[in-house]
């Protein structure tokens, strides 16, 4: 029993769950070299950059007490406006996409602090506003970016399984896990997430806090999506809109809870890693794509069973009527 | 809001002609069946369910699946499972108080997954033409917008007049008030989320008529949709304050905005901007009014 309480504990949980899938998905392959090869160690990587840094940022702001829906909107936006302006100098582009993002996550927390508006209403505007401009911008069409070499840069394969842009995404997430833990800002962050009104008292700025976090959000999910369009040499306003669930999922199986204030960057990072290992693995071992949507979904669901706070109430609720009979 | 809103369309030429108010109220029927479901969700105070799309297109397959059976089976069938399944996340919230968002990203890549098993990703096509009656007009009014305006009568009515109405608010604006007064919180949630599948599921059955197939893309983007809807009539995001008529009101203002965009000759992707800048704004502006009242 004790061991079972230690691998569900939050801090713990994300790793344990990871090292699951890992072994599950060794056992299966059974040494036929599919699923533990260098290859599939790389397009983890790379699809763990799509969606680390987005997760990453909705993580955040779930600590925060926040949900922060926008993500998806961002991440196209801002490879639109990257590719739009950096044709010829990808710097430019880069500045551009993370200006955005800065700008538009800042104007967000400033929103919903300043008119005291719960962060999913705003947030939902916010995706709904973002969606819309990177159809403008594009006219609706997936606009291809000249610069293949740059493409080429990022996604080459580093000692077989890195690349630029997963080095890149890897290193903001060291950073980001650093402040966390380490800096007062960090505890200052948790704090504003599990019991506002305690730390306001304390004497944290809990506004400029949920500011700080949502531009974070929106700094990250635009780097994320200016790389993920600089690598694939297009942006289109559609083809990204499905990340909220996977960054979502992966946030909560990186030990994020919806009530605020836990959530490790590491966690989190976990948690998208073994998304993106169901989702390679499975792949790799020759499974369709269906089994990637049932794992995904029956790992969430057994999450979300087992942080349910009445949980243990219900239980106990069953064994007494069954030791009544 | 509402009279410049009103000004705004009658000004503009065109919109009062039948053609394009028939349209109108057809597109709005689908969206509202949807919002007005989501708005029980919102109501007791889960704030939105990621999984009522998903939740249409797979109604939608069931039913013109079943359609060999005959129609009456078929729609038996459709109802039936988007009740259920709605119903079965709402017992996992409502008896567990498990994350509903969390549960409703679980159920919808449940869904997507044994429907791509299922159906290997394909569409299925109506086999006759029995489906005619609900997709023509009765009274002037197409089929599918008098479907909305039922629903949004019994929803209401569930919802001023029943003790299961008043739970619902009850549990939404306070949850430890509604349980020391002795409302079950379990039966009141998976009762709302019941009621989200099944209009959810009506909406699926109707947009699969009209188009005469059914697969998994139809439901694509209606919960957000559906949730700016509830938003933009003013129900509260944090649940307990609201009402399906609110969100008809919303349902109605963010089409006849799209369809005045569309009648001046704004480009679609004009009116997804401005879509979302209304939702945003609209939004801002609830939260002042709350604050003077």
């Amino acid at each position: 029993m004790s061991v079972f309480k230690t691998i569900t504990r939050e801090s713990i949980r994300p790793f344990a769950v990871l090292s699951g899938a890992v072994v599950t998905l060794g056992l299966v392959d059974r040494g036929s070299g599919n699923f533990l090869s260098v290859a599939t160690a790389f397009s983890v990587l790379q699809l763990f950059s799509t969606l680390g840094l987005v997760s990453l940022a909705l993580g955040l702001s779930l600590v925060v007490r926040g949900f922060d829906l926008s993500v998806a909107g961002m991440l196209s936006l801002a490879g639109c406006v990257a590719v739009l302006t950096g044709a010829t100098h990808p710097w430019l582009g880069l500045a551009a996409g993370l200006a955005l993002g800065l700008a538009a996550g800042t104007l967000q927390g400033l929103v919903m602090t300043g008119l005291r508006i719960p962060p999913l209403g705003v947030t939902l505007g916010g995706l709904l506003t973002f969606q819309g401009l990177s159809y403008v911008l594009t006219e609706g069409q997936t606009i291809a970016y000249p610069n293949y070499d740059l493409a080429l840069i990022l996604t080459e394969p580093i000692m077989g399984f890195l690349s630029y842009r997963s080095l890149i995404t890897l290193g903001v997430f060291l950073i980001v896990a650093l402040v966390m833990s380490h800096t007062r800002l960090g505890r200052d962050v948790v704090a504003t997430g599990s019991d506002p009104e305690a730390s306001r008292i304390a004497g944290v700025h809990t506004d400029r806090i949920l500011i700080g976090v949502f531009a974070l959000s929106g700094f990250l999910t635009a780097l994320a999506g200016v790389l993920l369009s600089y690598s694939l040499a297009a942006a289109s306003p559609v083809a990204l809109s499905d990340v909220l669930v996977p960054a979502a999922a992966a946030a909560i199986l990186g030990g994020v809870s919806l009530g605020g204030g836990k959530g490790k960057p590491l966690g989190i990072a976990a948690g998208v890693l073994t998304l993106c290992i169901l989702r390679s693995g499975l792949n790799a071992i020759g499974a369709s794509p269906f089994v990637h949507e049932f794992a995904t979904g029956g790992v969430l669901l057994v999450v979300a069973i087992l942080d349910a706070p009445e949980l243990a109430r219900r239980l106990t609720s069953w064994r007494l009527r069954a030791s009544e009979r | 809001m509402l009279l410049i809103l009103t000004v705004g369309a009658l000004a503009t030429p065109g919109f009062i002609s039948t053609p394009s108010l028939a349209a109108l109220l057809t597109s709005i029927s689908f969206i509202g069946c949807v919002a007005v479901g989501m708005t029980f969700i919102t109501l007791s105070g889960n704030i939105m369910s990621l999984c009522l799309g998903a939740t249409l297109s797979a109604s939608s397959l069931i039913f013109m699946a079943g359609l060999s059976f005959g129609v009456g089976p078929a729609l038996a069938l459709g109802l039936g499972f988007g009740t259920l399944f709605t119903a079965a996340q709402g017992l996992l919230v409502g008896y567990l108080r498990a994350n509903p968002i969390i549960v409703s990203i679980a159920a919808l890549a449940l869904l997507v997954g044994s429907a791509d098993y299922l159906t290997g990703g394909q569409r299925i096509y109506s086999p006759g033409d029995s489906l005619v009656p609900l997709t023509g007009t009765l009274w002037g009014m197409p089929v599918e917008a008098l479907f909305l305006l039922a629903s949004a009568v019994i929803g209401q009515i569930i919802l001023s007049y029943t003790r299961f109405g008043r739970h619902i608010h009850m549990v939404g604006s306070n949850l430890k008030a509604a349980r020391a007064a002795g409302v079950s919180i379990w039966r009141t949630v998976t009762g709302s989320y019941l009621l989200a599948g099944f209009f959810t599921a009506l909406a699926g059955i109707l947009l699969s008529a009209r188009y005469g197939s059914g697969d998994m893309e139809l439901g694509v983007g209606y919960d957000y949709d559906a949730i700016a809807s509830v938003l933009v009539g003013g129900t509260a995001i944090h649940g307990g304050e609201g009402s399906v008529t609110r969100t008809l009101l919303g349902v109605a203002v963010i089409s006849a905005i799209q369809v005045v965009l569309l009648l001046y000759g704004f480009s679609q992707q004009m009116q997804y901007l401005m879509t979302g800048l209304i939702v945003l704004t609209v939004i801002m502006l609830h939260s002042l009014g709350e604050r003077h009242s």
